[in-house]
């Protein structure tokens, strides 16, 4: 961990440089922003994740100002947004289709907002060169965009949006387009450039690998509202509801009735079984029904039942998934539920050790497990 | 077999009566005008062999073409005709820029209306549209009328049988074949282009000047040649609209042919028309060629 | 981001004001009671009445007709054929002259094409007429449907026609029961297309009609050339009526067309 920690969000001194307050985005009859509130600090790499139809790209294209809100305020800086026009906002965004002007070469399309500036020749020439070096496009500037590759456009698309230096970099989508091993490099240039630059990056994706990779904070979006904001292990290790355990990585989801303990809840989940043990600080509002979250690979797997485990559950190998660096197991439980646990293949071509149908015992801690409110 | 046969049908039909027409034509403009039936000589005959073979060629000349260069008349309506070609290709474009440019931002549920209403006049006879402005421009017509009733004019203006009234002409019956393409170009253009450029700090006037119109070039290009070219061997228009001060290529041919029944030198004004339009047309498929490797 | 803003609204109605006020001006003057045609003297339905006594009008139509349909049929037939064997035939001998042979006629002036044609007809002693105006009208329009089609064989999935073969179809099989259902909305509009340009053809029709056949167009322009007359307007309004009722209802038709498949794609959605 670094000495000092990246989390303006836990200092009251610090001024967000991006409110929304109160922010409600109706197209007709349709609520596509439900009255959110939410901070955004300067420096930050912010990540808006949700299914599509969230309302991620209308907070996106609010901030760009190509929408503007029904009701509230979005201030940047302390200014009202309302009615700044795109092309007057130290804002700029990054397209999902990159947007590149065809029939301009790759350094035309990054002098172009320079030009609009009316920035003098010698500046400009110097800030594309540096552009185009920030970018490593430095060979490819006398193309067109079709003649250059995806990973390629995209970098021109980031240096475009980069050379105007915004105070604030919108990515819509910006990696959607690129295979996946392309995305997974591209994903730590990105966190590069935007230490390097030090720009405030707002990030639009419905991908939760990308996300976590590339936020300091990402926020779970759903039908207009932001369920969680959160770092991206505290989202992952402790996240505020079903939808978001479920959204972010593979979770078991077992339902019970939970029942106050001196360190956490016991949660019962099926008659004539020993209840499950969870601590937790989280005090449920009501009592009684509740959720149990456990993550697969916090749950082992083995033949004998394990002395030293705080929860353990016989049941039976339905299906295997290897999937090379790890091996899903689904197991039956009592009560006919599904349970998914996690392996490591730590060895290459191990004799399997278990295979279908066999009886197995799964166990976890009792830190393992998150309550969630049913 | 069956192959050879799709292939040869269309492929002799195509010789006979598109290539070996205009082997024809370029042959009668080398011959000599004569009083006879047909009224050129020399005429091939085969009956005489080699030697009546060889003076057939012997006797081809180039004196159409060199009687085209000597006669004033005819160069005048070359030079006249790509000007008035030119000239209301223009104008084509300024109308029909606009026209397209509304329909792809109109709503979506009016655009198959518009589209049709843009190709209803492309089904409907051309004669009776170029017709159809005759009453109009006349000196009495409907513009003179309605513009001496407004008060702006005090004597009618004269419209019909001059170049003007050509120029309306072909606007006019030309216009769909300008706003097709255009609206095609306009169509694919991503909308996500225009926001970057006011992203990027363009107002919504330069946006158009900088991204709207140099992707809409193709368009532009494909609509003025598809404008150009029928419009420099136009014959209608100038004959019903144009009076006879108005000169055009078209309607020279057509004379020479019909009233003088001069056929080689009605040949040789049909050749130099095709050596004129070869370039147009040449460019023409160039830009169409760029079209097609652009959309792959 | 579109905006419909009043300058598109302005430009919008000028422009179809443009495109419609004359052939409007045409209709309502075509129902006017007096001779001199741009007075008007009260409603009259008379130049219909002189229109249709007129016999040579009829028979010109008449031939006109005939024409039209003969001319675009074998049009239709030998167009396909071109598109296909644009396509499909891959390469053969003087592909190059043929594909040129296609697109020349389209840009080629009419005056040369009808010229052209003349000489040929006339060099073989071919007596001119109805005959000889359906040839013409062949072969340009078999360009124009060569075109239509092949823009659309294009576009085809070739590997329909793959399927079919590799299902037992012989070539001619797959071409009859694969493709030309496919492609059958673009021979149809190339049919079409075929029909109308050579209902609207002077120039060509001038250069190979003889004495024997005169089409509508030549009469018209004939009587035009002379100045406005009533009794064009009336007939013009005829054919400006029937143009409409076919581009409308067909353009009806489709809309219809795609909206069924619209739903039906949206109900096979919702039980999958």
């Amino acid at each position: 961990m670094a000495q000092t920690v990246f989390a303006p969000w836990d200092d009251p001194t610090q001024r967000p440089l991006i409110q929304f307050k109160g922010v409600t985005k109706r197209f007709g009859e349709f609520v596509a922003i439900d009255n959110l509130t939410q901070d955004i600090y300067e420096k930050e790499f912010f990540a808006l994740l949700g299914p599509s139809g969230c309302g991620k790209t209308t907070m996106m294209r609010m901030l760009a100002g190509f929408e503007n809100p029904t009701e509230g305020q979005i201030l940047l800086a302390g200014q009202d947004m309302a009615h700044v026009p795109p092309n007057q906002r130290a804002v700029n965004m990054m397209f999902q289709s990159y947007a590149l002007f065809p029939h301009l070469t790759v350094w035309e399309n990054i002098a172009f907002g320079l030009k609009r500036q009316k920035m003098p020749r010698h500046d400009l020439d110097e800030r594309v060169d540096e552009m185009l070096r920030l970018t490593r496009l430095s060979k490819f500037a006398k193309r067109k965009p079709h003649q250059i590759s995806g990973g390629q456009r995209q970098r021109v698309a980031l240096a475009r949006s980069l050379a105007r230096a915004p105070k604030l970099l919108l990515l819509d989508e910006p990696l959607g387009a690129l295979d996946k091993k392309l995305r997974q490099d591209t994903q730590f240039e990105l966190m590069d450039i935007q230490e390097k630059t030090g720009t405030t990056f707002v990030i639009v994706t419905h991908d939760q690998e990308e996300a976590m990779t590339v936020a300091s904070r990402v926020a779970v979006m759903d039908e207009g509202s932001i369920i969680q904001v959160a770092t991206p292990a505290n989202i992952y290790e402790a996240p505020n509801s079903v939808y978001v355990a479920d959204f972010i990585g593979d979770v078991n989801i077992i339902e019970g009735a939970a029942t106050r303990t001196a360190e956490g809840y016991d949660i019962a989940w099926a008659e004539g079984q020993p209840p499950f043990h969870a601590k937790t600080p989280v005090v449920l509002g009501n009592g009684g029904p509740a959720y149990l979250a456990i993550r697969p690979e916090k749950i082992s797997i083995s033949a004998e039942k394990p002395d030293d485990a705080g929860n353990t559950v016989r049941g039976r190998i339905i299906d295997i998934a290897y999937l090379g660096n790890i091996s899903t197991y689904h197991v039956e439980i009592p009560g006919g539920t599904m349970i998914k646990a996690q392996s490591a293949n730590t060895r290459r071509l191990s004799r399997r050790s278990f295979t279908w149908e066999d009886e197995v015992w799964l166990s976890w801690t009792d830190t393992a497990g998150i309550v969630l409110e049913r | 077999m069956r192959r050879f046969t799709l292939i040869a049908v269309p492929y002799l039909w195509l010789l006979a009566l598109f290539l070996v027409p205009f082997l024809i034509v370029l042959k009668i403009s080398l011959s000599d005008t004569a009083l006879a039936i047909p009224p050129y000589t020399p005429t091939l005959d085969f009956s005489g062999g080699w030697s009546a073979i060889k003076d057939f060629f012997s006797k081809l000349d180039f004196e159409n073409f060199i009687f085209l260069t000597e006669d004033d008349l005819y160069w005048k309506a070359y030079l006249s005709s790509l000007q008035i070609a030119g000239i209301s290709t223009l104008l084509t474009l300024l109308v029909g820029y606009p026209i397209a440019y509304g329909m792809v931002q109109a709503p979506d549920e009016w655009r198959p209306t518009l589209m049709m209403l843009v190709i209803l006049p492309f089904w409907t006879s051309f004669l009776i549209r170029v017709y159809s402005w005759m009453g109009i421009l006349s000196n009495e017509g409907f513009l003179n009328q309605f513009l001496l009733w407004t008060g702006l004019i005090s004597e009618p203006l004269i419209i019909l049988n001059t170049k003007i009234a050509v120029y309306i002409g072909i606007v006019y019956t030309y216009l769909p074949f300008m706003i097709l393409p255009i609206y095609a170009a306009l169509e694919k253009l991503d909308i996500s282009l225009l926001e970057a450029a006011e992203d990027l700090g363009c107002s919504r006037l330069s946006a158009f000047w900088l991204v709207t119109i140099p992707l809409s070039k193709g368009g532009i290009i494909a609509g003025s040649f598809l404008v150009f070219i029928p419009a420099l061997g136009e014959f209608v228009i100038p004959s019903l609209l144009g009076g006879s001060g108005t000169l055009m290529i078209g309607k020279i041919l057509w004379e020479e042919f019909f009233s003088n029944r001069d056929w080689p030198v009605a040949s040789a004004v049909a050749v130099i028309l095709l050596l004129i339009l070869i370039i147009p047309i040449i460019l023409f498929q160039r830009n169409e060629q760029k079209a097609r490797e652009a959309d792959q | 981001m579109r905006r419909f803003t009043w300058f598109n609204a302005t430009s919008l109605t000028l422009g179809f004001a443009f495109l419609y006020l004359p052939m409007i001006i045409l209709v309502i003057y075509s129902f006017n009671a007096s001779k001199l045609v741009t007075v008007w003297a009260g409603f009259s339905t008379k130049w219909y009445g002189t229109l249709l006594q007129n016999q040579a009008f009829l028979d010109a139509a008449w031939v006109t007709i005939k024409v039209a349909v003969i001319s675009s049929t074998i049009a239709t037939v030998l167009g396909t054929m071109a598109a296909y064997v644009l396509v499909r035939a891959g390469r053969f001998a003087g592909r190059t002259l043929f594909s040129g042979m296609i697109y020349a006629p389209l840009v080629m002036p009419e005056v040369i094409t009808g010229l052209s044609l003349l000489l040929l007809f006339i060099g073989i002693g071919l007596d001119r007429g109805i005959f000889t105006i359906i040839l013409a009208h062949t072969t340009f329009a078999m360009c124009y449907v060569s075109v239509v089609v092949s823009s659309r064989l294009v576009s085809f999935d070739k590997s329909l026609e793959e399927a079919a073969l590799d299902l037992g179809c012989s070539a001619f099989d797959a071409f009859r029961l694969v493709t030309l259902p496919i492609i059958a909305p673009a021979v149809i509009s190339g049919w079409l297309l075929a029909f109308t340009l050579s209902l609207d053809d002077l120039v060509i029709a001038s250069f190979t009609a003889g004495p024997s056949a005169t089409t509508l167009p030549i009469k018209i322009f004939s009587a035009v050339r002379l100045g406005v007359s009533p009794e064009i307007n009336a007939l013009s309004t005829i054919m400006i009526g029937l143009v409409s009722i076919g581009v409308i209802s067909a353009s009806i038709i489709s809309k219809r067309a795609a909206v069924a498949q619209q739903r039906d794609e949206q109900a096979a959605a919702r039980t999958s």
